[in-house]
């Protein structure tokens, strides 16, 4: 009679964990990290080996998931960039110099700071533009993780990134590891590090993206600190940016 | 004046801290330049001139929030010049020449958080997206001081506003909004207190923009109404309109294009290019045109084309009259007026072109690379640029040359070639 109850509840439960389709499952692991209307301060640092190249401090918010996001950005660090204002609106790009008062459009491929783009600094999940083409069980540093093959959705087809392989911790559905490809080519690779609660959320503190043809080039984005701040949607206007005055996180 | 500008640089220091605070830059110009100059006009005879140029500019900006919504913020300017005509004849009495202005200084107040907004004080406004040229910037007060254009870009690294308030109202992908700029003119000896907040203002001015994001893409419509009004010179009222779209295609690629033309704009034409006589006649309604590209790829590499279009300038049968008027001007009648350059710097004719190219050679240094042609008489102006990017300091090491036949726009110009070696300190 025992072996019987184990075994319904074997097939209930196996049921009840399949019955998650991996999109769904996706949509989950974003959930546990995205934070509506996040501000931020970043610190972005690249390196060449070890050595240092470059390091911005960015401050700002972000609003909406996926490629839908929109962002604004203001330069805080070094002083050679500082005041400059920039509004990321899904792929349309505005940079407002300091003392300027019209806001440049630039292409997405103008703007890459070290090793990266808008969509890294600003993505918040996967499962508004990719499609789950598959999902595997897998290890990674000895940790139980899924692997889920992404391909860009029919309607994001102008996404950078047409593929991603995403390794996730199963038991904490933390995002350890990501690559980025156009075809066969991995153009990067992403190590999600410093989980912290923040927000009432698991929020990757540091990322580490590396070039995926000269990994020896890579770009640490840190967040040193996280606040929300819910803002009228007419604020990411190319318009709104020159009145913007930026303000740390509260 | 000296103590009203420190009380005023006190009382700005007195206010709370804002977070982004105070911001510096410091340029340093050293430009040796060659060009046709007279040591005693009109009689002499020109000849070239080497000269080196050594000029100074800084600017203070400031930026503070003074409650919720409501924020002040201003850049003051100044100037120091040791050769502003760039004539190795003409040096300034003492030594060098001083300039300075406040560029803007303006109170912001976000009446409905993101949505409504009033601006009072001195502004700028810039609504075009051109780089070599500008048809969207209906009223601008042109180049600042006499730093040298470096970059090809018409507009330099500051730029002077205009006194006078503006609302703006952004609605869903609508924005419009509505800048009111009064006359303002003064004696020429309240000017020399005044000259230090703006230059005077002829005319009233109201411009309207509406601005419409339409799919990728953004569009912008503008009207400017000007009148110098009772009493003035000028007391007609005169129109201008414009139109521009911008957006993207793909990753890398962004596209302009835009147009803007007023119902009367008077220009100086040829009467006899041999008396080197002029007159004046008006045009209706003569649009300037521009059309632009820039592609950049991953490693950073960009180019930049665009394409201008003069309708006020000169063309066919009009054009070899300048021409030949110019080359009377220089040889026999050096004070007759320089047709040439009424528009600006090479702007005389039809059509012009402009291309840049410029890339990352490593982690500091960029390098650029520009030409102006005019498509006419192909003569024009080349640029190549190094620039060396630290944190807190940039150094740039430009040449530019004028390049075409005595028989050219370009050939004519006094300036034959300029080197340029400035240093910015960010602070």
């Amino acid at each position: 009679m025992k072996r019987m109850i184990f075994a319904a509840l074997a097939v209930l439960m196996t049921t009840a964990m399949y019955a998650e389709s991996p999109q769904e499952l996706l949509a989950r692991v974003d959930a546990a990290r995205y934070v509506p209307d996040l501000s931020f301060v970043l610190q972005m640092t690249s390196f060449e080996g070890d050595k240092q190249v470059d390091s911005n401090t960015l401050w700002g918010f972000v609003k909406g998931v996926g490629s839908e996001n929109k962002s604004l950005i203001a330069f805080a660090d070094p002083a050679s960039v500082r005041g400059r204002k920039m509004l990321m609106d899904g792929n349309i790009v505005y940079l407002l110099f300091p003392k300027t008062t019209n806001p440049i459009r630039l292409s997405p491929l103008q703007i890459l700071m070290g090793q990266a783009s808008n969509g890294d600094v600003v993505r918040t999940g996967f499962s508004q533009d990719y499609d789950v083409a598959s999902l595997t069980e897998t290890t990674r540093n000895d940790v139980p993780c899924w692997l889920f093959s992404l391909t860009v959705k029919e309607s994001r087809k102008d996404a950078t990134y047409k593929k991603v392989q995403l390794w996730v911790e199963k038991d904490t559905l933390h995002i350890a590891y990501a690559e980025f490809s156009t075809g066969d080519r991995v153009l990067k690779q992403a190590t999600y590090q410093d989980y912290r609660k923040a927000l009432d959320k698991d929020i990757p503190f540091v990322m580490d993206i590396h070039d995926g043809e000269n990994p020896q080039k890579h770009t640490v984005m840190t967040y040193v600190k996280l606040g929300r701040k819910t803002v009228a949607e007419t604020v990411f206007r190319r318009d709104y940016l020159q009145s913007w005055t930026p303000e740390q996180p509260r | 004046m000296k103590r009203m500008l420190w009380l005023a640089f006190v009382a700005l220091l007195a206010l709370p801290r804002a977070l982004w605070a105070w911001d510096a830059q410091a340029v340093l110009d050293v430009v040796p330049t060659a060009a046709l100059v007279q040591q005693q006009p009109p009689s002499s005879p020109w000849m070239q001139a080497e000269t080196t140029e050594v000029s100074g500019q800084a600017a203070l900006s400031h930026s503070q929030t003074l409650a919720e919504g409501l924020s002040l913020s201003g850049t003051a300017w100044g100037l120091a010049d040791s050769l502003p005509s760039g004539s190795p004849f003409e040096t300034p009495p003492g030594k060098v020449d001083i300039k300075s202005r406040i560029l803007e200084l303006k109170l912001v107040w976000e009446v409905v958080p993101g949505m409504l907004i009033w601006d009072i004080g001195k502004k700028v406004i810039h609504p075009s997206s051109g780089f070599f040229r500008t048809p969207l910037n209906v009223i601008s007060h042109g180049p600042l001081g006499n730093a040298a254009n470096i970059n090809g870009a018409a507009v330099g690294t500051w730029e002077e506003g205009w006194i006078g308030t503006d609302v703006t109202l952004l609605l869903g992908n609508f924005t419009i909004s509505n800048f009111f700029s009064p006359r303002m003119l003064w004696s020429s000896q309240a000017d020399s207190v005044l000259q230090f907040f703006s230059l005077p203002q002829n005319d009233f001015q109201n411009l309207t923009r509406l601005d419409v994001r339409l799919g990728n893409a953004d569009m912008r419509f503008l009207g400017l109404v000007s009148s110098g009004g009772p009493g003035s010179s000028d007391p007609g009222v005169n129109l201008q309109l414009g139109a521009g779209v911008d957006t993207n295609i793909g990753d890398s690629i962004t596209v302009r294009a835009e147009v803007s033309a007023a119902n009367s704009q008077s220009r100086l034409t040829v009467a006899d290019p041999l008396l080197a006589t002029v007159s004046t006649d008006t045009v209706h309604w003569a649009p300037q045109a521009l059309v632009g590209a820039t592609w950049t790829n991953a490693q950073q590499l960009s180019l930049m084309a665009e394409y201008y279009y003069n309708g006020g300038g000169f063309a066919g049968s009009d054009y070899t009259q300048l021409i030949r008027y110019s080359q009377n001007r220089r040889s026999t009648y050096p004070n007759a007026p320089d047709l040439l350059d009424q528009f600006g710097t090479l702007s005389a004719g039809r059509h012009y072109g402009f291309v840049r190219i410029s890339g990352k050679l490593d982690d500091t240094l960029t390098a650029a690379g520009w030409t102006q042609v005019n498509l006419q008489d192909l003569s024009g102006l080349t640029g190549i640029l190094l620039t060396l990017t630290h944190d807190t300091w940039s150094l740039n090491g430009s040449l530019m040359n004028a390049w075409g036949t005595r028989d050219t726009e370009a050939g004519l110009s006094p300036l034959l070639w300029r080197i340029d070696l400035e240093l910015t300190l960010f602070l």
